[in-house]
């Protein structure tokens, strides 16, 4: 029994093909989909979507969304993502400190908010290079 | 001798003393504009006047093939967008629905159509479908409000609705179209315009030659919760647990606006294939008429340039034969 996932951005078709597992983050925590879910409808995090082929796991960076769970297939919508094998270590190392640089200058509700915003995104994508090991 | 073949002449002569007629059955627009170029009194047109008809006709030829060409150039840029962005509205549609007959209180006509003309009658349809989905939606309880994007519509829209328009947005495609753009577009119409439906009116591509005008329904969070409970096709989102937040309203909420960003995102770029293949045909079959106009013009200069030589002829041969005697 395997899953067949979907993830669809805006712009392209990011990943579709049957998977065995996959761990995604939601707003209330991480969650991990095996054959056979229950069906539930719930919306994505900023951080890393892990997919299990074969004992081998692939890991693709979130920039928030839906998911969809029905009976064996997987539909996750997002905004925006890039997959762990395309970021750039050092660079996305780089933007990792420039956003924790810019959180700390942050004054007002908006500029704090966006900095964490950006900071999530800086971090998931250095989580998503170091988890691909 | 001579008079003989001035006869011949003369019978073959007497169709052009009365250019009118003739002109008049076998090209009637040339009709009326050569006969105001050329001074009364002329038994002929002069054969100036139509070489230069000639060449205005052969320059738009030209420029309307070049604009075929530029079209179909743009069109193969954003037709592969346009594919990629498809795939997403549809789990949107197998999850909420797309029911466009869902009967609500205010709705919100978002009219998407080109900002440049010479693109055929793809926006007149989109007009004429909002319009017509006005007229069913208008009644004691019910009203229809205007989004429009392009500044086509607007033009046609202006001129009798201009109570009912909401928000008008045009130069959409200065930049080129993205996400993030359409997404920040869809922001502010979800924010200054209170609906229950969102109805998006364009032009679906389906290929080079067929656009079909589609309508796009994405509905409010309380709608939604309301036409599940009554059950049917939406029933099925009771099913799902909603997870991810505070409460399933939350949920409920960004899973509309998300939709309706998305779906815009893909009217948008589907509105543009269909602008840019309407105007490929358009240009197509204008450069094919002006072709068509240049082999009439060439066959009346041909005539009028023979007709001037036999006139001449006539007129030596006749003062020649004067001079005999």
């Amino acid at each position: 029994m395997t899953l067949n996932l979907s993830v669809l951005t805006p712009n392209r078709i990011v990943w579709d093909s049957e998977v065995k597992e996959i761990i995604l983050s939601t707003n209330s925590g991480k969650i991990s989909v095996l054959p056979n879910h229950a069906p539930i409808a719930t919306a994505v995090d900023i951080g890393i979507l892990r997919i299990r082929l074969n004992d081998q796991w692939l890991t693709i960076a979130l920039i928030g969304g839906f998911a969809r769970i029905g009976n064996n297939e997987i539909t996750i919508l997002i905004n925006d993502t890039e997959k762990g094998s395309d970021i750039d270590p050092q660079e996305a190392q780089q933007a990792l400190e420039i956003a924790e640089a810019n959180l700390r200058k942050a004054e007002g509700k908006r500029q704090k908010i966006e900095a964490k915003l950006a900071l999530r995104r800086a971090r998931t994508r250095v989580e998503a290079i170091n988890a691909i090991s | 001798m001579a008079m003989a073949a001035l006869r011949r002449e003369g019978r073959r002569f007497a169709p052009m003393i009365s250019p009118r007629p003739i002109t008049a059955l076998r090209s009637s627009p040339l009709a009326p504009s050569l006969e105001d170029e050329c001074p009364i009194g002329v038994r002929y047109i002069s054969t100036q006047v139509v070489r230069n008809r000639m060449k205005s006709v052969k320059n738009i030829q030209k420029i309307t093939k070049a604009m075929k060409m530029v079209a179909a150039s743009k069109l193969r840029a954003i037709q592969t967008k346009a594919e990629n962005s498809r795939g997403l509205w549809q789990p949107f549609t197998a999850l909420l629905g797309d029911l466009p007959s869902a009967n609500v209180k205010k709705n919100v006509v978002v009219t998407i159509s080109s900002d440049k003309g010479l693109c055929g009658g793809i926006n007149s349809t989109s007009v004429k479908i909002s319009k017509g989905f006005h007229k069913l939606n208008s009644g004691p309880e019910k009203e229809t409000k205007y989004v429009i994007l392009g500044e086509k519509a607007k033009a046609q829209l202006v001129r009798d609705s201009k109570k009912d328009i909401e928000l008008i947005i045009t130069e959409l495609q200065k930049n080129p179209l993205n996400y993030t753009q359409v997404s920040v577009l869809a922001d502010e119409i979800l924010k200054n315009v209170e609906y229950d439906a969102l109805r998006i009116v364009f032009n679906k591509f389906h290929s080079v030659v067929s656009f079909v005008p589609t309508v796009s329904t994405v509905l409010s969070p309380e709608i939604v919760e309301r036409e599940a409970e009554s059950g049917g096709k939406l029933g099925d989102l009771d099913s799902y647990e909603v997870e991810g937040g505070e409460t399933k309203g939350e949920i409920l909420q960004n899973l509309a606006e998300f939709q309706f960003s998305c779906v815009m995102f893909n009217a948008v770029l589907e509105n543009a294939c269909s602008e840019q293949g309407a105007r490929m045909s358009a240009m197509d079959s204008s450069s094919r008429n002006a072709g068509d106009m240049l082999d009439r013009l060439t066959l009346t200069y041909n005539r009028t340039r023979q007709a001037s030589i036999t006139t001449e002829l006539i007129e030596i041969i006749s003062g020649a034969s004067a001079l005999e005697g």
